[in-house]
Order: C-alpha cells, then sequence, then structure tokens
C-alpha cells in the first residue's frame, strides 16, 4: 500500500533525541473526585433546578413569616375563609380573592369588608395560611432533617461495624435487624405514639426508629466491598490501625453513597409525617406542619381549595426535587453508568 | 486467495464526556478465506474498537463512522440498519469474547444457549438444533455432551466455558470469526488446549479467524498474518515470519524486544517509555515518535504511509523511505533477523521461513 | 552460603476448615528464601501462589505452620508494636493496579501513608519531600505528587505501589502478581525498575506471577506450585532447561513463545495428577534430586529422576 513518495526536505529525516520523561507528563488538570461530580452535575439540567427550588423553599420557610403582614397565630374570625389575594397578579384574573359562594363568583373581600391582603388566603379561623404555610414547612423540614440526619448516624454505624468486623458480630447484628424489619412500622408508630406525648420528637422518634435499616444495609454492603479490595490490603500491610482504616480509607469511599441516601431518606421522610399528620397522629393544632394542613385543606376542598392547593404544591416541590437532586447527584458520582 | 472481508480508511470516533476520542484513525486491511489474521496491540491500541466496529457491537449514539467501508459479501457493514446487521451476527460473522466468565448466560442452559443462534438463522425445528448442538459440544471437546447439555454455566470451568462459546460461534458455520482476546483470561495449560482445539476448528470448517491479543507467543502460535496496532492506526502488516524475522516498524521493535526469551541470558530487558498516547489529542505526525529511540524530524510533522517491504509486508514509518538514514535495530531483533532471507543481517546458515 | 532471610516451615492455609466446602489453598509447603535474591513462585491459578504470599506478611493468619523472618516467627506476634516491626520490614506490591490505589487519595497522601503511620518524618516539608524522593525513584515527576490516581496509566500505578512500598524501607518485598494487568511493553518497564531497585537497595523478592518467561527473567531460583503444594524448587535456568516433575514439563511445555519456528514444531505435554500412581502410605516429600534443585515424589520417583540425571 504505497504512495508516490513525494520530495521531502533533508533535514526532515535528521535524527532527535526524545526526551522520555515528557511522555510521563499528565496535562490535563488534576480534578479530585468531587470536583469532578460537581462539574457532572452541572450539566444535570434537572438536578440544577431541582437545587434552585430546595433553596428557594429554604429560604422562604425562614422569610416568608417574617415578610408576610400577617403573624400565622393571630385569628380573625371575620377574616375567615378568603381566597388568596395578591397585590398585582389581581389584575390578571387569578389570586385576586375571589371565591364561589353558593354558586356565584364573589369578590369575597369585599363582602367581608377586608382591606389587607391574605396572599395565600385564610383559613376557617381567620389565620394567615401564608405564614402558616412558610412555618409549617419549617416544621417539615426539620422533622426530616432531623430524621435523616439520625438515620444516617446511627445506620452508617451500625451497617459500618456490622461489615467491617464481620464473622460472627455481623451475623448477629444482621439477624437483629431481619426481625426489626420484619415488624411492621406502621403499628410500631401507631402503639408508640399513643403512649407518647405527640409531638415533634414523637414524629421524629417514628420516622426513625426503622428508617435506619435501609442506610444501614447499604453501608454493610459497601464496607464489605471496599474493605478487601487491595488498597486497604496495602495499608494493613503497611501497619495502619483499624481506626485509620476506616477514617481515611473506607469513609471517604463510601461518603458519595451516604449522600445520594440521605437524599432519597428525606423526602421519604417529608411525606412519612405528612401522611401520619395526615391520619390524625402527628402534630396537633395549633401547631402545623404541612401533613397537617393538607389534612385540614382536604376537607374543604370544594370550597376553599386554596387551603389544600398551596401546602401541596410545596410538598410535592419538595419530594421532586429531593427526588431530582438525588438522581443527579447518583449520575455524578457514578459516572461509568452513563459515558 | 479470495478476500472476504475488506476494511478500507475506516475511521472511528467516540463522543464522551471529555470530547471527541480518536479511538481509530485510519485503518486498512484485508481477510482471506481461511487465514487467521491476528492484531496485536496494546490496551488503547483500538484493536478490540476495529472488531467491535466490524460487527457494529458499538453504542449507536456515542460511536461515529467518520470516514471508510468495511466490505463483506458485497455490503459495507458500516451502513448497514441494525436489523440487517442482526442476519449477520452468529451467522455469518460471529464473535467470542474474553471474559468466559461472563460471556453466558448464566440463566439459561448451555443447550439453549447454542440453540439459539441455529434456530435463529436455520430453518431448522428444536429437535433437530438440539442434535446439532450435541454435535457441536462434541465437537469442541466437551465429554458426554448429552448430559452437558442440559446444564448451566456455573457448572463448568473456564476452560470448559470457553469451549461452549467458541461451539455457540460456530453454531452456524460462519465465515468469519473474530475472537477478542480468548485465552488471555485462561491459564497457559487451557490456553494451550483452547488454541490447539480453535486451530483444529478452523480446518475443519474452513472459517477465517480475525485473532485479537497481546500476547505475542500466542500470535506466533496461531497466526497466518500479523497486523500490528498502536494509536488506532495499523503501523506494520506483513506474514508471522516477516513480522517475528524481519520487523521494519520501531514499534514492532520495542514488542519484540521487551519479551524476555527462555533461551538466552538477558541482561536488561528493553521497555519502551512512556505511555500510550491519548486520543482525545492524537499527536501529530507518528504517534509512536515520542517514545522511539529512532525518531526523527518528520516524525514529529507528518503521518508516515506505507511503506512496501514485500508483497505482503508493510510498515507506516520514516525509516522506510528511501532518503531515512540507515539504523541499527536493538540486538534482539538483529539475532531475528539473522534468521531472515531478505533482511540484511541474514548470515545465510538459518533457513527460517516457507 | 547466603544467610537466610525467611525460613517458611509447613506452612497450611486452610478456608473453612473442617466444612464440606474446606479449601486447602496452601497445603503445608515449605521454602527457604535467601537474603538478597529473587524467589519466583508460580502456577496456575487455585494453586495458592497468591495465598501463600499473604499468609506470609498476615493478611491471612495462617492455619498452621511458621514464618520465620530472620529468626523471628511472624505469627507468633500479638502485640501490635511487634507486629509493626514486621510492617517495615516486609512490604508487598499487588497486582491490580486500579484497586490498588485508593482513589479518594492523593499521591502525596497515598506514597506518605507509611511514613506517616511509623512516624518516619517530622514536618510537611520533609514529608514532601521524601515523596518526591521516592516518586523519583520510581520514575514519575514531582508534580504527580498533587494528583489523583485514575489521572495516571497502570504501569505508573503499579510503579506508584512501589513507592508506597519503598517508603518504609523494607527489606523483603512480597511482589503478588505486579505485571499480570499490565500491557507487555508497561512489563519490561516495571520488571526492570524492579531489578534496579533490588540492586541499589540490596532488596529481597518473592515474586508471584503466572508469566513464566518474566518469572524467568527476573527470578534467581522458581517454586512451582500446583493445588496448594510446591512440587518443584531449582534456580531459574536449572528449572527450565531440566524440569523433573511432570507437572512442571507440561507447564513449560504449554507456553507459546515469540518464535513461529518453535511454535511450529512445539508438542505440549498434558499432567495427569493420577499418572503419579501413589499408593497408600507412600511418603511423598519434598528431595534433593540435584544440588539444589529439589521435587515433590516419593521414593521410587526419586530414584528414577536420580538415575535420569546421572544420565
Amino acid at each position: 500500500m504505497s504512495s508516490e513518495l513525494k520530495k521531502l526536505p533533508a533535514e526532515s529525516f535528521e535524527r532527535i533525541t526524545i526526551d522520555s520523561s515528557h511522555s510521563e507528563r499528565i496535562a490535563k488538570p488534576s480534578l479530585s473526585f468531587w470536583q469532578d461530580a460537581w462539574l457532572r452535575i452541572r450539566k444535570n439540567k434537572a438536578a440544577i433546578v431541582s437545587i434552585f427550588i430546595l433553596v428557594f423553599i429554604l429560604i422562604m420557610a425562614f422569610v416568608g413569616p417574617m415578610i408576610s403582614p400577617h403573624d400565622a397565630e393571630t385569628q380573625t374570625i371575620t377574616h375567615a375563609n378568603l381566597p388568596p389575594k395578591v397585590p398585582g397578579f389581581e389584575k390578571l384574573g387569578f389570586l385576586d380573592g375571589v371565591g364561589t359562594m353558593a354558586g356565584k363568583e364573589v369578590d369575597l373581600y369585599e363582602m367581608k369588608k377586608v382591606d389587607t391582603y391574605y396572599w395565600f388566603g385564610t383559613d376557617g379561623l381567620g389565620r394567615d395560611m401564608f405564614s402558616r404555610v412558610w412555618e409549617g414547612t419549617q416544621i417539615s423540614l426539620f422533622i426530616a432533617f432531623m430524621a435523616a440526619l439520625i438515620d444516617m448516624i446511627i445506620g452508617v454505624a451500625y451497617g459500618g461495624v456490622s461489615a467491617f468486623y464481620g464473622g460472627r458480630v455481623d451475623d448477629m447484628m444482621q439477624r437483629v435487624v431481619e426481625i426489626l424489619y420484619g415488624i411492621p412500622t406502621l403499628v410500631i408508630v401507631i402503639l408508640m405514639i399513643l403512649f407518647m406525648e405527640p409531638g415533634v420528637t414523637a414524629i421524629i422518634i417514628a420516622i426513625t426508629i426503622t428508617g435506619w435499616i435501609g442506610m444501614s444495609r447499604i453501608v454493610r454492603g459497601q464496607v464489605l466491598r471496599y474493605k478487601n479490595q487491595e488498597f486497604v490490603l496495602a495499608s494493613r500491610t503497611l501497619g495502619a490501625s483499624n481506626p485509620r482504616i476506616i477514617t481515611k480509607h473506607i469513609l471517604p469511599n463510601i461518603l458519595g453513597i451516604i449522600i445520594i441516601n440521605t437524599m432519597f431518606t428525606i423526602p421519604g421522610a417529608i411525606f412519612f409525617e405528612a401522611f401520619l399528620s395526615f391520619i390524625g397522629l402527628g402534630l396537633q393544632p395549633p401547631a402545623a406542619s404541612l401533613g397537617t394542613l393538607i389534612n385540614d385543606g382536604y376537607k374543604l376542598v370544594q370550597y376553599q381549595p386554596h387551603i389544600l392547593l398551596f401546602p401541596s404544591i410545596i410538598l410535592s416541590l419538595l419530594m421532586i426535587a429531593f427526588n431530582l437532586l438525588g438522581d443527579g447527584l447518583r449520575d455524578a458520582f457514578d459516572p461509568k453508568m452513563k459515558d | 486467495m479470495e478476500k472476504i472481508l475488506e476494511v478500507k480508511d475506516l475511521e472511528l470516533s467516540f463522543h464522551t464526556f471529555a470530547g471527541e476520542v480518536k479511538a481509530i484513525r485510519g485503518v486498512n486491511f484485508d481477510l482471506l478465506k481461511g487465514e487467521t489474521l491476528a492484531i496485536v496491540g496494546e490496551s488503547g491500541s483500538g484493536k478490540s474498537v476495529t472488531t467491535k466496529s466490524i460487527m457494529r457491537l458499538l453504542p449507536e449514539h456515542s460511536s461515529e463512522f467518520k470516514n471508510g467501508h468495511i466490505l463483506f459479501n458485497g455490503k459495507d457493514l458500516t451502513k448497514l440498519s441494525d436489523r440487517e446487521m442482526q442476519k449477520i451476527r452468529g451467522k455469518d460473522i460471529s464473535m467470542i469474547f474474553q471474559d468466559p466468565m461472563t460471556s453466558l448466560n448464566p440463566t439459561m442452559t448451555i443447550g439453549n444457549q447454542i440453540m439459539e443462534p441455529i434456530l435463529k438463522h436455520r430453518k431448522v425445528n428444536k429437535t433437530e438444533a438440539r442434535k446439532v448442538a450435541i454435535d457441536l459440544l462434541r465437537l469442541v471437546g466437551m465429554p458426554k455432551p448429552e448430559l452437558r447439555i442440559k446444564q448451566y454455566p456455573h457448572q463448568f470451568s473456564g476452560g470448559q466455558r470457553q469451549r461452549i462459546v467458541i461451539a455457540i460461534a460456530l453454531a452456524c458455520n460462519p465465515q468469519i470469526l473474530i475472537a477478542d482476546e480468548p485465552t488471555t483470561a485462561l491459564d497457559v495449560t487451557i490456553q494451550a488446549q483452547i488454541l490447539e482445539l480453535m486451530k483444529d476448528l478452523q480446518k475443519k470448517i474452513d472459517t477465517s479467524i480475525i485473532f485479537i491479543t497481546h500476547d505475542l507467543g500466542v500470535v506466533a502460535n496461531v497466526a497466518d498474518r500479523v497486523a500490528v496496532m498502536y494509536g488506532g492506526k495499523i503501523v506494520e502488516i506483513g506474514t508471522v515470519d516477516e513480522i517475528f524475522y524481519n520487523p521494519q516498524h520501531p514499534y514492532t521493535w520495542g514488542l519484540l524486544s521487551s519479551m524476555p526469551s527462555l533461551d538466552v541470558e538477558e541482561e536488561k530487558l528493553y521497555a519502551i517509555p512512556g505511555t500510550p498516547p491519548d486520543l482525545l489529542n492524537p499527536p501529530k505526525g507518528d504517534a509512536f515518535a515520542l517514545r522511539s529511540d529512532y525518531a526523527m524530524q518528520i516524525d514529529l510533522e507528518e503521518d508516515p504511509p506505507f511503506f512496501q517491504v514485500s508483497d505482503t509486508h508493510s510498515a507506516a514509518t520514516w525509516l522506510l523511505h528511501p532518503d531515512a538514514p540507515q539504523v541499527e535495530p536493538p540486538l534482539s531483533i538483529i539475532e531475528r533477523m539473522k534468521k531472515f532471507p531478505g533482511s540484511r543481517y541474514f548470515t545465510g546458515t538459518e533457513g527460517g521461513t516457507n | 552460603m547466603a544467610e537466610k532471610l525467611l525460613e517458611i516451615k509447613n506452612l497450611k492455609q486452610y478456608f473453612n476448615q473442617g466444612k464440606p466446602n474446606e479449601v486447602r489453598a496452601v497445603d503445608d509447603i515449605s521454602f527457604d528464601i535467601y537474603k538478597g535474591e529473587t524467589l519466583g513462585l508460580v502456577g496456575e491459578s487455585g494453586c495458592g501462589k497468591s495465598t501463600t504470599g499473604r499468609s506470609i506478611i498476615r493478611l491471612y493468619n495462617a492455619t498452621d505452620g511458621e514464618v520465620i523472618y530472620d529468626g523471628v516467627n511472624v505469627h507468633d506476634k500479638k502485640s501490635k508494636s511487634d507486629l509493626k516491626i514486621f510492617n517495615r520490614k516486609m512490604q508487598m506490591i499487588f497486582q491490580d493496579p486500579y484497586a490498588s490505589l485508593n482513589p479518594r487519595m492523593k499521591v502525596l497522601d497515598i506514597i506518605a501513608e507509611g511514613l506517616d503511620i511509623h512516624g518516619l518524618v517530622k514536618t510537611p516539608k520533609e514529608r514532601k519531600e521524601r515523596v518526591v524522593e521516592l516518586l523519583e525513584t520510581v520514575g514519575l515527576n514531582r508534580e504527580h505528587a498533587d494528583r489523583y490516581p485514575h489521572e495516571f496509566s497502570g504501569g505508573q500505578r503499579q510503579r506508584l505501589g512501589i513507592a508506597r512500598a519503598l517508603a518504609v524501607e523494607p527489606e523483603f518485598i512480597i511482589a503478588d502478581e505486579p505485571i499480570s494487568a499490565l500491557d507487555v511493553s508497561i512489563q519490561a518497564q516495571v520488571v526492570n525498575l524492579l531489578k534496579e531497585l533490588q540492586e541499589e537497595k540490596g532488596l529481597t523478592y518473592l515474586f508471584i506471577a503466572h508469566d513464566l518467561s518474566m518469572v524467568k527473567y527476573i527470578s534467581d531460583r522458581i517454586g512451582v506450585m500446583y493445588f496448594g503444594k510446591l512440587v518443584e524448587l531449582a534456580p531459574a535456568d536449572e528449572l527450565y532447561k531440566n524440569p523433573m516433575h511432570p507437572y512442571t514439563q507440561s507447564l513449560l511445555s504449554a507456553i507459546p513463545l515469540p518464535d513461529p519456528n518453535y511454535e511450529r514444531t512445539r508438542v505440549r505435554k498434558s499432567y495427569d495428577p493420577a499418572s503419579h500412581n501413589y499408593q497408600d502410605g507412600e511418603e511423598i516429600a519434598m528431595r534433593e534430586v540435584n544440588p539444589g534443585h529439589f521435587v515433590f515424589c516419593s521414593a521410587k520417583e526419586f530414584e528414577a529422576m536420580k538415575a535420569l540425571s546421572r544420565a
């Protein structure tokens, strides 16, 4: 397969020496695992949007009640059951304080002679829904984060110890988990709540009592996988102690999975709390969480849909955003699956 | 001899997260009927990608044929749809892979796995197919095939699994068998058995084999012709004797010198310095130049064309240009050349070629 | 006569002992390793060579037998500080370049780990300098210290593994299939490096591998293992020129060489363990057939081999 040889300048055939240390150079910039994951996440639009939504909701949960002209507790009976009215939007035909009464569309604010704005409307006792919804979000988020944190701490510790020590220790610890897992969670929770003071603590305990098992299983699997990897063996041959191996070698490698799992635990916790509150086992009035608000709201959905609407939207956004973010993180931490 | 497959000017790239990786940068070769062509190269040379592109097994959304044709039975395989390729795979062109542990479906009996291509491509019923499967198992040296045909992959050893894989590949008497490092994961003695089996079957079925490997010993054992790949291109191609006893490309020299010989005492192994090129940004000119002791100015500027050494032997290196200075290959290569009539080191005392 | 650095006596490593799925990975083997030599240990998968290496360095606790390093029994030691001494003297290089380096640690920390554990450096500056010194010893650059393992090729990673092992200034290194996962031309780089280091630092190696040609190149003596037993032990050249145990003969006859003429005429011998026809009560042991050349055989076979080598 030769081609016609073109005439080449004489110097072309001069021998050159190659500096072989050149060949060892690495051209690309160095990226740690986290930097690389961040670059990947940035390209995932769903994840970025989710981050924005979550940050927004988080900020609003604290800022919301502060910026509202009304507070969450004050009951103004004369202002009861007002639909949402927001300055500026009213011109557009919605959020204009118009609701149905006896089948007819009436501007209820005019009717009840209310001259302030209730951005999310009011509930049956005349409380400002805007502040109530955001305070409820605060509580729901608090419960969810605390539950996720406790699940993570117990789950990582339990699963990690079980896997790292292995053998009989692992066998026994896993038998305990299996028994716990077999007991229906809802039954435990109901029994517990009947005996305890209903409130935030009770709910957190209810959620975490078996919630940590999922995390412990995952962590156990990961630790089992890593503890026999050659780099851990290498560390042992260098004389590393167990604490060193756990903190420097195993934990950094499983951190990604722990974060992802926590990301998915949070919406589960939020929803579980909402569910408990919805069936009446959660917070008691006047305390509000997204769940209690939804409970209040669904009874009135025909007449005052706004009471159900806003907490539902926020709950849905939280769930979707955490799930999308969790998915995005999973793809970012495990790039082999994508390419 | 008749040409079964013609690969012309093949170029293929992968679109990855980091950019475009030019995995194949201009590959040309033919496959003749009944021969075994070995493709040798190291990781990143493009040898696996080349054969996977013949079979069109690369992910459609991230790989792209930038140029070239693969001509088989009057068709250009790069242009066929997946449905049309399905008629060819397993029937006219078969492939066997490296890892016998993952090449078989653990949830199907081996009988069903061998019958699968038979039922798909040949118009026979199940009883007939089963008979063919038993015959194939016998052909690949499996004892008690009627009993074993009902068993599952985990009940077989690595070497036996590779035999089953070969049976599946040959079920429809393909014209071409592509073997991608089929013995790399096997022990030396099992490897020897499998190679003997493959050569034996090739004679019986008269199929052409493309054999990919990085083990030059295996190449010397099975190949009729050898293509050496580096950096996404073929750098040298010739008959097995020409490549082993009269190599011309510095990379081939490096490969042959970096293997210790069992009969000669060596002080130090020649090791090619550096690492293979990054195909995200292939270097200008001769990709091997940066690691070669024989580099010249032109290697940094222009890609060398193929220079003919004989009717069957050519190499893409500027060292073969008539104006290039004459260089002395490494000592171990000179020793090899002494056995090859036609090389300038031939001592005339040994006959060594066909 | 060179002094012995390591004496392995009747080493046994059984897994799941007593149960139906008991595996006798290492089944009563004994050999010595002399100071400054490279002992190659070869065999096919499942023969127990890797397990032997890991038992010696105490990654596994031996089921039975003794590992005597410089006169001291390694497996006896219970206290942490005693074990630490051995950690400095004996080091290991692993097979898989992709699994042997912690993907989340920088090269600097990976190589310095030994220094940290044994307190061999006092300041961060000293630590960095020592790591750079080690990097240069294995043919890498100072800039590589700040990078992560995934940025390196297989061959470079193996060199990082070597640098890590050298950090604690060991006397004895067990290389567990260090080149099996590397390309041919890179294998030569790593093997040359190991040879250089051995000369410079007076190291002793146990080189475990299944690539027989590489093992012959680097080893002074070679041991062949088969299903947990050591079947032959001889100087490298002697083993290749004059293999006596039928398994060794079978193994050597199966190796393909990059020489088409040789390949055309090579005849492979098969090995059938039943061909020994060992009777009950016959003692099979390592017997010295020629000086330095040991074969695992019965008294009958021993006589036959001796007769053959006299001829």
